[in-house]
């Protein structure tokens, strides 16, 4: 009897408490397939950077598995990670010389093939005080403050005299700030990359999808803050896999691939 | 009998030190108007309000040290700028104009068309940080604004005084609720209107007097948007328990039969996503507003005749060019601007009526001026 107990207790052990996989998750930035910085020839960045929240592994039975951020970290809290890849260089003027490419954490022992996360801040951290909120929900180019809430996502490209920015984040907002109830459109990006392999593979933001509906050559620059009546928001929400008019995702983001 | 007086004339010294420290804070208001809303989070003081007039003034709270908030909010002109736009410290044009801060105290929301902002303290961090689109660009340079509060020693006996419970009372949180308490001060009820009112008969004109008729009118509704103390529906105050907030199209642009508005100035809609909120902006108040044209949110009517006979026609008629449409077919209008006829003698008075709310004593009190000049 005593060795079945002990066999039991050996058991649940192993089985609940192997938080101890380090898991790291690579980000590039890149322009058909070529790497894109604030320094890149022809086309170059001018701004990317984004929050990813609950990132989840999936283990070799279709499983998921929160991935625990690593809290040692500046930019990254227990909820979300703010992913940098812009330096500040060349033509990052409004960017900061803060560089993170890479969420950092850990899992539970295991295999796993595929990768979910969502690119966002969670409602309930999203419309709090930006003045009193530490990293990484302190940088105050991340914070929305018309808007109420964090911009999600800000990404730029800019080419010869051409250029398109956006922002995206949760917009039509009820309530008031300090006090937001809800928002009608939360324009979350969902990710799901089902060939992405811990320690194996990198996750590319293909800047060119993000921009395939937008003209880089008719000299304007053309930028999307979200708003409902912005023509230039419908063609990179779809590409970010979100409904225009409705803020909800539609599940076929193909901005964020694995490489 | 020595020792009670002594004990007697100390707590008389105490309980009027107590008194002292407790009163209220002094409004300078006139008996009638009640006074407005304040954060129980950020309590008034005069020392916060001192703190707050240098930092309104500061240039140094700018990005490349190029403006103040002073810089769009003139006290000469109401605290506007006279732009139809404003420009920020990087040369980026605004889609909307500067809005008055006289009396902003009491608007129940904030900005030209924002439902969500009811505070001064999380408006004036836009401003202040935001980069969409840059107004003073500190947004990143948050340390070197840091750094000045606590080396100037200014900023920093004023910080201490602000906020005495505070350990450090050095961050960029205190200079905002401070800013937001001097702007709070802000006030204006000495206009000639208000003389009238307070019984002096010869303070308003016959002309004004013949315009306030026509202002209170059915026949021109006026009223309906630019009521009460303040001449706007978007107005509360600390004894107000209704959260009133008035956002209206006027019919300024149509320009595609639907109603649209320029797609960078949607107004309402623009927050909300609805359609029925496409051009709708806040009423502003009327005080002072002989004194800060251009007029409407994107400054795109330059006088006050024109915008009476706007409001006149029952909406805008643009005849050429990318906005060109008639606001008053738009399907988005407010129901008060229905159109009405005006002869040149009335439109006359109407305007003598609307130049006598700007008060004098607002443009030039020393109270809101600039420190660093004086």
């Amino acid at each position: 009897m005593r060795r079945l107990i002990a066999l039991v207790a050996l058991l649940l052990l192993g089985s609940c408490s192997r938080w101890d996989l380090g898991v790291e998750v690579p980000f590039v930035a890149t322009w058909k397939g070529q790497p894109l910085s604030c320094e890149s020839a022809g086309p170059a960045l001018t701004d990317l950077r984004f929050y990813v929240d609950d990132p989840q592994l999936i283990d070799l039975e279709g499983n998921a598995h929160h991935l625990r951020y690593a809290t040692e970290f500046e930019w990254q809290n227990d909820v979300v990670a703010l992913i940098d890849l812009e330096n500040g260089e060349g033509t990052c003027e409004n960017g900061t010389d803060v560089f993170f490419d890479r969420l950092i954490g850990v899992t539970r022992a295991g295999s796993y093939r595929g990768l979910r996360f969502t690119v966002g801040v969670p409602f309930r951290l999203n419309h709090a005080n930006p003045l009193t909120a530490t990293t990484p929900l302190g940088d105050a180019a991340m914070h929305w403050h018309w808007r109420s809430g964090y911009k999600f996502l800000r990404a730029g490209v800019q080419s010869t005299d051409d250029g398109f920015w956006i922002h995206v984040g949760s917009a039509g907002c009820d309530g008031t700030v300090g006090h937001i109830t809800d928002c009608r459109f939360p324009n979350r990006v969902e990710v799901f990359l089902p060939d992405f392999v811990p320690g194996e593979s990198v996750v590319v933001v293909e800047l060119a999808e993000l921009l395939a509906g937008t003209n880089l050559d008719d000299g304007e620059v053309t930028n999307c803050s979200s708003g409902p009546a912005e023509d230039a928001c419908v063609a990179p929400f779809s590409a970010l896999g979100i409904d225009f008019t409705t803020g909800k995702p539609t599940g076929a983001q193909r901005v964020f691939a694995v490489r | 009998m020595k020792r009670l007086l002594i004990v007697v004339a100390v707590a008389a010294a105490l309980l009027t030190w107590w008194s002292l420290t407790k009163r209220a804070f002094d409004w300078h208001l006139p008996f009638d108007i009640p006074p407005p809303r304040v954060p129980v989070d950020n309590p008034m003081s005069d020392a916060k309000v001192e703190l707050g007039r240098w930092l309104f003034h500061d240039t140094r709270l700018s990005g490349n040290g190029s403006m103040s908030c002073a810089s769009c909010h003139i006290q000469a002109l109401a605290f506007t700028d006279g732009r139809a736009r404003s420009i920020g410290s990087t040369g980026e044009v605004h889609p909307r104009g500067a809005m008055s801060l006289v009396n902003v105290a009491f608007a129940s929301r904030l900005t030209w068309a924002n439902p969500l902002l009811d505070k001064l303290e999380d408006q004036a961090v836009i401003p202040l940080l935001g980069d969409n689109p840059v107004e003073m660009g500190l947004g990143g340079q948050e340390q070197r604004a840091m750094t000045l509060l606590r080396e100037d020693p200014r900023y920093s006996r004023l910080l201490h005084d602000a906020f005495p419970n505070d350990e450090d009372p050095h961050s960029l949180l205190n200079g905002v609720r401070a800013i937001a308490a001097f702007v709070r001060t802000i006030n204006s009820y000495d206009a000639s209107y208000d003389r009238y009112l307070a019984g002096d008969q010869d303070a308003l004109s016959e002309a004004a007097i013949r315009g306030m008729d026509l202002f209170f009118s059915e026949r021109l509704e006026c009223f309906h948007c630019h009521g009460g103390f303040n001449f706007t529906d978007s107005t509360t105050h600390a004894n107000s328990n209704v959260d009133r907030t008035g956002f209206h199209n006027t019919g300024l642009y149509n320009l595609d039969s639907n109603g649209a508005y320029p797609p960078d100035n949607t107004g309402l809609f623009d927050m909300t996503g609805k359609p029925r909120d496409m051009g709708r902006f806040k009423a502003p108040s009327l005080r002072n507003i002989a004194v800060t044209a251009p007029y409407m949110h994107d400054g795109s009517v330059a006088t006050l005749e024109e915008v009476i006979a706007n409001y006149a026609r029952g909406g805008r008629l643009i005849e050429t060019g990318p906005h060109a449409g008639d606001g008053r077919l738009s399907p988005f209008k407010s129901e008060f601007v229905v159109g009405f006829e005006l002869t040149l003698e009335e439109q006359a008075d109407l305007v003598a009526f609307l130049e006598s709310l700007t008060d004098e004593s607002v443009l030039t009190n020393p109270r809101f001026s600039n420190p660093f000049v004086d």
